[in-house]
């Protein structure tokens, strides 16, 4: 799973022509990852939300993290190794046009490498 | 893919057709939510294939985010009648939907007399079309014309305090009134296209998309029935083609400005001097003799020469005589005498000159003195020449030209060395 982070809005300051050529690379991005047969699925997040805290009966709305960074979206990609998936994420066009750009790698978790137990799909 | 300016152009429609529902005083909310409905195309997008139709879904974003906004700002802000219209109409599209095509180019249209009234200046005329009608960031702008972000910023809050001001209404003007907004919207569309073509240093590939761009409002204009004498648009579309065909030549490697006589003519454009020729050809059949036709016609003489020294300099000086009569500004003399001295010889050249040196805008421009040097070259008086290169050098806008005069100094020196030499 590939969690992209972005720093406030770091996509305003984008120029139109910057932020069409930001979305041509992004084509070819996932384009290239369909089709390698790599990618699953990818949404963007929408920015505000709701952060539940606290226990039942006295739940509230936060505390959000001090970071302006938040999550916008993911990839969810199929890669054989780490460094495969790493190498997915350093070709995301991100890192290119959006100042601040984060991606968090996380591999999801199939087999319980303790038991072998293996987990049923999520679909 | 999308196709090229997608994003831009797109800004430029919905910004028109927003600030018609807004109203032309609230042309700042317009921006927002354009810059909104982008951000939000390009999030999601960015995690997809572009949709079939891009176009309709960025207004779709952009029309609910306007009626959200006149929701909630029902009463804090004063609208037009489109609003309370779109808000009745709500989803449905109406006969008269106002993000119909037909109704998409009228704004434009309106955009362009809005952004270009007189009462707003110049140079603000010039940012507020970029940014508004042709979606150029204020970086970009500022790019391009060698300022500050803050220095286009302050031009553009004036342009539209002026538009509040002066109630500047979003219309196309009708009748008489519109022969005397036109010249002033090809004024300004003139204006943007010099400031871009004529500029020396700065990022070349913006400034060439903005002569595309001075080209582009131009042929909005073309392509409007209501506007029935169209020869001086005509006229300054060729005269903007021809000069932009001749865009990559204009400069050496070093992105030091060419004359015409040291330009490879192979680098010129054929297919946008072709579109130069058809458009005096259009402006020709409308019997029109304003400046941009024979400020086009000098440029078609030199387009149609093929090497510099089979210039035809009779026929520019012609045209030059006619100018004058037109525009008797310095600076239009000063490029009759490089051509009369083509013809009749440096003396000649030197004696014009004298003729305007007193000039107040003519004593601080670098070219006036560079040119009197350039004479001076030619009848061999050295001296001379180096004094009036050392004015042009103290007077030149950009680094770049200060090391060509100082070159230019160090061959006269040793053009004298070799003189005394003897």
């Amino acid at each position: 799973m590939l969690l992209i982070r972005n720093e406030g809005d770091g996509k305003s300051a984008l120029s139109p022509e910057q932020q069409q050529k930001f979305l041509n690379d992004c084509m070819v991005y996932i384009q290239n990852l369909i089709k390698d047969g790599k990618l699953k699925g990818a949404q963007p997040l929408v920015r505000e939300g709701k952060m539940i805290s606290g226990r039942p009966g006295a739940f509230k709305d936060g505390p959000y993290n001090e970071s302006k960074e938040i999550i916008v979206g993911y990839y969810h990609i199929i890669a054989k190794d780490m460094d495969e998936a790493i190498t997915i994420a350093k070709g995301n066009p991100e890192f290119s046009y959006i100042k601040g750009a984060r991606i968090e790698v996380r591999p999801i978790k199939t087999v319980e490498e303790s038991t072998s137990f293996v987990y049923p799909k999520g679909e | 893919m999308l196709v090229d300016h997608f994003f831009r152009h797109e800004s430029g429609k919905m910004v028109s057709v927003l600030t018609k529902i807004f109203g032309s005083q609230n042309v700042d909310l317009a921006e927002d939510v354009v810059q909104d409905s982008l951000i939000e195309a390009m999030e999601y997008w960015q995690y997809h294939d572009v949709p079939d139709n891009p176009s309709a879904w960025l207004f779709r974003v952009a029309k609910n985010k306007a009626l959200n906004i006149i929701h909630r700002e029902k009463y804090k802000r004063q609208y037009s009648n489109e609003a309370a219209y779109l808000l009745s109409s709500g989803e449905q599209s109406e006969p008269a939907d106002p993000f119909s095509e037909r109704e998409i180019q009228d704004d434009q249209l309106r955009m362009i007399f809005t952004c270009c009234h007189p009462s707003i200046s110049a140079d603000s005329q010039v940012a507020l079309s970029l940014k508004t009608l042709c979606g150029f960031s204020i970086p970009e702008i500022a790019r391009a014309f060698l300022t500050t972000e803050t220095n286009i910023n302050k031009r553009l809050v004036r342009a539209r305090q002026m538009i509040r001001d002066e109630k500047i209404p979003f219309e196309v003007p009708k009748g008489k009134d519109l022969e005397l907004r036109i010249q002033a919207v090809l004024e300004t569309i003139y204006l943007l296209f010099n400031e871009a073509y004529s500029a020396t240093k700065g990022n070349d590939v913006i400034r060439f998309e903005l002569c595309q761009e001075a080209i582009r409002l131009a042929q909005m204009l073309e392509n409007e029935n209501t506007i029935k004498q169209k020869g001086d648009i005509f006229a300054l579309l060729s005269l903007m083609f021809l000069n932009t065909s001749r865009f990559r030549a204009r400069q050496d490697q070093e992105g030091n400005l060419l004359t015409m006589g040291e330009q490879n003519r192979l680098l010129w454009d054929r297919k946008l001097q072709a579109s130069g020729f058809e458009y005096l050809q259009k402006a020709t059949e409308n019997t029109v003799t304003g400046t941009y036709y024979i400020l086009a016609a000098i440029s078609a003489n030199y387009c149609l020469a093929p090497d510099y020294n089979s210039t035809n300099w009779e026929n520019i000086l012609t045209l030059y005589d006619c100018l004058v009569e037109m525009d008797h500004s310095p600076v239009v003399l000063l490029n009759r005498a490089i051509v009369l001295s083509k013809i009749t010889g440096a003396q000649k050249g030197l004696l014009e000159l004298e003729r305007i040196k007193n000039e107040p805008q003519i004593r601080t421009y670098h070219l006036f003195h560079s040119t009197q040097a350039e004479f001076f070259i030619e009848l061999g008086e050295f001296e001379m020449a180096i004094s009036s290169l050392i004015v042009a050098a103290k007077w030149a806008p950009l680094e770049s030209i200060r090391v060509l005069l100082k070159k230019k100094i160090s061959y006269c020196k040793e053009k004298i060395s070799c003189d005394s030499s003897f």
